[in-house]
């Protein structure tokens, strides 16, 4: 019928993006090791990103400098695991079961970004591809594809007794 | 002991010890290298409460499994190759096995399967110490000789911005 219907859903978009930023940023804060790599939330053109500030704890070659292999799998596995229990609807925390990260372009010693795509996302398990980049999002210097599991209450029970 | 076991090892294999072990981010871990044996190398990691994946269950992040993979992998090409050069991560597949809990040391056992003028393949194997059960599996590709080609070209490019 009339228009002004449909022109007032956007702007309750960017509120509901807002509250979307915290509650990935508070799923990351209770991450102890993304607290020690410095991991943040920022708000992307096309959705959440999450930002990896760079120092000198992150590199793995000083001579170049670039940044460690392993700071970029961290960066990827935590973008994963934020993104996967961020839509889960009961936010149980996943397990991540594998991770398979590709390396496209030397990692300088700078701020570095990361953006999550949920491939897909069942009962069980999650799926999702992250994007990492430094200075222009189509120029990746990785990218990684991470299998999740996300526990059932029944499982969750059966670890503690295996302990 | 590790100064000992260093010195059996060919100047290449010495100085890949020596520059792992100044790596920022290892260092930042506590990553030490154990030993050297053949193309088979040991690195380990001393959890800490700040690896962590979660508060509650004290699980080690997978993350810091992943470093270590990394590491090792990288200083397994340079026992597998005995020559010094640049080389690159091309790829790494981690699966994660069972949780690293509690406080004993991780250790990783990599080792060069296959080596050919351009591309390393090495596998790694994760474990608490003192345990035989598997934590993580790796299967890592490396690419050997990079200096020249893609970290340079980064290079220039960064002094020109």
């Amino acid at each position: 019928m009339s228009t002004t219907g449909d022109s007032a859903q956007p702007i309750s978009g960017p509120t509901e993006r807002g509250k979307e930023c915290a509650d990935w940023q508070a799923l990351l804060e209770r991450i102890p090791y993304a607290r020690h790599l410095g991991l943040e939330i920022q708000r992307g053109d096309t959705g959440l990103v999450v930002h990896m500030p760079c120092r000198e704890a992150l590199i793995g070659n000083f001579m170049l400098p670039a940044l460690h292999g392993g700071v970029l799998g961290a960066l990827i596995e935590l973008t994963a695991r934020v993104a996967a229990q961020s839509q889960d609807t009961d936010k149980r925390c996943p397990r991540i079961l594998d991770s398979h990260i590709n390396y496209l372009r030397s990692a300088q010693a700078r701020s570095t970004f990361a953006s999550a795509e949920i491939v897909r996302q069942g009962r069980r398990t999650g799926l999702v591809r992250v994007t990492c980049w430094q200075g222009k999002k189509s120029k990746p210097i990785a990218s990684g594809q991470v299998q999740l599991l996300l526990p059932s209450m029944g499982a969750k029970q059966a670890d503690l007794h295996e302990q | 002991m590790t100064e000992s076991n260093r010195a059996q090892h060919s100047d290449a294999v010495v100085t890949a010890w020596q520059f792992t072990e100044q790596v920022p981010h290892g260092r930042d871990l506590g990553m030490q290298v154990v030993s050297v044996n053949g193309n088979q190398i040991c690195m380990s990691v001393t959890p800490q409460p700040w690896m962590f994946a979660d508060e509650d269950t004290k699980e080690i992040c997978t993350s810091v499994l992943y470093s270590l993979a990394d590491s090792a992998g990288g200083l397994a090409v340079f026992a597998g190759a005995l020559e010094l050069m640049p080389i690159a991560t091309l790829d790494l597949r981690m699966d994660y096995l069972r949780p690293a809990i509690g406080d004993r040391a991780l250790l990783a056992v990599a080792t060069c399967r296959h080596l050919t003028d351009e591309v390393a393949f090495i596998h790694c194997d994760i474990l608490s110490e003192g345990d035989s059960e598997l934590l993580a599996t790796a299967n890592a590709t490396f690419m050997r000789n990079t200096q020249g080609q893609r970290f340079q070209a980064g290079g220039r490019k960064k002094e020109g911005a």
